[in-house]
């Protein structure tokens, strides 16, 4: 990671309609790191990609790509950049050579000269070159897009959301692809909606609603989890959260996965509060024990 | 020019690799010249008559007998009870009856003079408007030519004659293929060059893969351009295949130059393609462009006075038609094919083409800009 700036974001609005999709954002973005994006699905991660990828117009504000900006040097910017969108958009009637080829050709180079680029992904789907690209399964298709994106040598690489519905041995192959295509130099800009790969980037920046809530490395973020957090298990979930929810002293109460995790003011009461409160109410099954938070709980704090 | 020499590659690639189009493409001539002129026919033969003798006489017979050896019609039933030819007519069973009243013969020998018309009566069912009204025209000329030949006959003088005689330019033998032919083969450009492109644009955007093209360096004038250039190729094969197999099957050669028609085709892609760009502009979907394509092709089609003449049109259509590109086409390919127009007598419909081109395409280039 380098001190440069690769992609400078001030300011940046962009409205549909009466939606605001995005609401004032502001990031610095160093040349070669993992960058990641995280929100729920319509926080606007898409749309921030469109308008840093030059696909869109931004209603106010300025981005920059590498010093380029997306407005006046979008030409040099679409030379540059490589963009994975959040689905499939390679030509599903040509084969993964002819893809490969295309793709390369449009940006004036081919496919042998930028051979070592691609090299480590490509030799995983190799021996299917000739097949048509609607033929192949989930993960070789996010291989071949990250192939195509790659073929030209970018600067910069978008990733929208490339691990959505992908299965869970793919997504984590795919993160050591990226680290590996960090090494050789390239900014990589990734969103995704799942908060446990925060951790795989250098630094993230969490989105909702249009608006960046947090950012900072993640784990920056975690420390600056300011409240005591409790795993609760038990055999009713929903009736735990019931009776947990109202009571004073507890900040917030959530599912998470087959626990549900409360947050607990750091001088306020502990767990035999909980577990003593939970008891009287008849629930005699439940077990609470002190955890670390994670992104994702840092997510609900914030949001 | 290595990216332009590969985007073309890839739409010749997809267009070939698709699994409909190229079979489409070889068949679309022959049906245009084969199938369709005989299917959009107007000929009116085998007129279905019933014939209701009621006179019963040496003269009645041989009307009837005239009527069914014309070749025109197809006596289906001979009879002197009205109400029976009613019947067919009323199930549809026959188009027309020839009603012979009494007294007929004897009418006919004493001639006409006296003023009283001949009970002869005429009724065509008109549910399809053209079989009856053509069939009405037969029949009275089929019974005046009777009339006629009967009053020779007896040697009675018939007064005044005028004699008609018809002479029919530029298709002598009035065949309707003829007259069809080079409408067809505007048709079959403008499905071409108009409507595919707009879909092969649409499709792109509905898959997402347009927005992976817009992230290259490829410029939105190579993109379109390479998308346009496979139709252009096929829509100039269609034009001279047709002419070709039109010559081959029928005789029918081309009065005018192929150059001329080779400009007017390129003209009429020229205004179909951004008229398609335009569609695919406005349209997110398939089916969107689909449904405004099906629209404006029926229009197209029907106000062009490809299929019915302008002149019997009213005035606010004949303005619809005055905005139609196929008019002009139509007009062109017509004038070229059947009657040898060179650029002087067509001039005005070249004109007229790029006019509406012009307009469409610099329409299509400014919203092509907005929804960006």
């Amino acid at each position: 990671m380098s001190d440069r700036t690769a992609i400078k974001v001030e300011g940046i609005s962009k409205s549909y309609g009466a939606v605001k999709a995005l609401d004032d954002i502001n990031l610095e973005i160093s040349e070669g790191e993992i960058y990641g994006l995280i929100g729920p699905d319509g926080a606007g991660k898409t749309s921030l990609f469109r308008v840093l990828t030059t696909l869109t117009l931004a209603d106010s504000g300025t981005a920059s790509v590498n010093g380029r900006d997306v407005v006046a040097d979008y030409q040099d910017i679409r030379r540059t950049i490589g963009y994975m969108p959040g689905h499939f958009a390679l030509y599903q009637d040509l084969s993964v050579e002819e893809n490969l080829n295309f793709y390369a050709t449009v940006f004036g180079t081919t496919v042998e000269a930028n051979y070592d680029t691609i090299k480590d992904i490509y030799s995983q789907i190799e021996m299917f070159k000739t097949r048509k690209a609607r033929a192949l399964s989930g993960g070789m298709k996010q291989k071949l897009a990250l192939c195509c994106a790659l073929v030209h040598k970018p600067e910069v690489l978008f990733l929208d959301e490339p691990t959505t519905g992908v299965d869970a041995v793919s997504r984590k192959e795919f993160w050591v692809m990226l680290k590996r295509i960090k090494e050789s130099g390239v900014t990589i800009l990734v969103s995704t909606p799942y908060m446990d790969e925060a951790s795989m980037c250098d630094r993230i920046a969490l989105i909702l609603n249009g608006r960046i809530i947090d950012r900072g490395t993640p784990q920056e973020i975690i420390s600056r989890y300011p409240d005591r957090l409790y795993a609760v298990r038990g055999g009713n979930m929903f009736r735990i959260l019931k009776i947990l929810r109202p009571l004073d002293g507890v900040l917030r109460c959530s599912s998470f996965g087959s626990e549900c995790h409360v947050a607990m003011a750091q001088d306020g009461p502990d767990s035999s509060f909980l577990l003593d409160t939970l008891k009287d109410s008849g629930v005699e099954d439940s077990s609470v024990e002190l955890v670390n938070p994670g992104i994702e709980d840092c997510f609900i704090r914030l949001s | 020019m290595g990216m332009w020499k590969y985007l073309l590659k890839k739409e010749f690639k997809q267009y070939f690799r698709d699994p409909g189009t190229p079979g489409m493409v070889l068949s679309f001539p022959f049906l245009i010249i084969l199938v369709f002129p005989f299917a959009a026919n107007m000929e009116v033969r085998d007129v279905k008559l019933a014939i209701v003798d009621s006179d019963q006489s040496e003269q009645s017979v041989l009307l009837t007998e005239k009527c069914s050896s014309s070749g025109y019609f197809d006596v289906q039933s001979v009879t002197s009870i009205p109400g029976e030819a009613q019947t067919l007519m009323d199930k549809g069973k026959i188009d027309a009856i020839l009603t012979i009243g009494n007294g007929f013969a004897k009418q006919l020998k004493n001639g006409s003079a006296m003023g009283d018309a001949l009970p002869v009566g005429i009724k065509v069912n008109t549910v399809n408007g053209t079989r009856g009204s053509i069939g009405s025209a037969y029949l009275n000329a089929c019974v005046s030519e009777f009339l006629m030949e009967s009053a020779g006959i007896s040697g009675m003088p018939s007064g005044s004659q005028v004699e008609i005689r018809e002479s029919y330019r530029y298709n002598p033998y009035m065949d309707y293929k003829r007259f069809m032919i080079p409408a067809m083969i505007v048709i079959a450009v403008t499905m071409m060059c108009g409507f595919l492109p707009a879909l092969n644009i649409v499709t792109e955007k509905e898959k997402g893969t347009i927005e992976q093209i817009n992230v290259t360096p490829v410029s939105k004038i190579a993109f379109i351009v390479s998308k346009m250039v496979p139709y252009l190729c096929v829509a100039f094969f269609m034009v001279f295949t047709c002419l070709l197999l039109a010559r081959i099957f029928f005789g029918f050669g081309v009065e005018g130059s192929l150059l001329d028609i080779g400009l007017f085709t390129f003209a009429h892609i020229l205004v179909m393609s951004s008229f398609g760009l335009l569609v695919s502009n406005y349209s997110e979907n398939t089916q969107q462009a689909m449904f405004v394509i099906w629209f404006f092709s029926m229009v197209f089609m029907l106000i062009s006075g490809i299929f019915t003449p302008l002149n019997s049109m009213p005035k606010w259509a004949r303005i619809v038609a005055g905005a139609n590109p196929l008019t002009y086409f139509a007009d062109a390919m017509r004038g070229i094919v059947l009657k040898g127009a060179t650029l002087a007598d067509t001039w005005k419909d070249l004109v007229a083409l790029l006019g509406i081109g012009g307009l469409t395409t610099a329409w299509a280039v400014l919203s092509y800009h907005k929804t960006n």
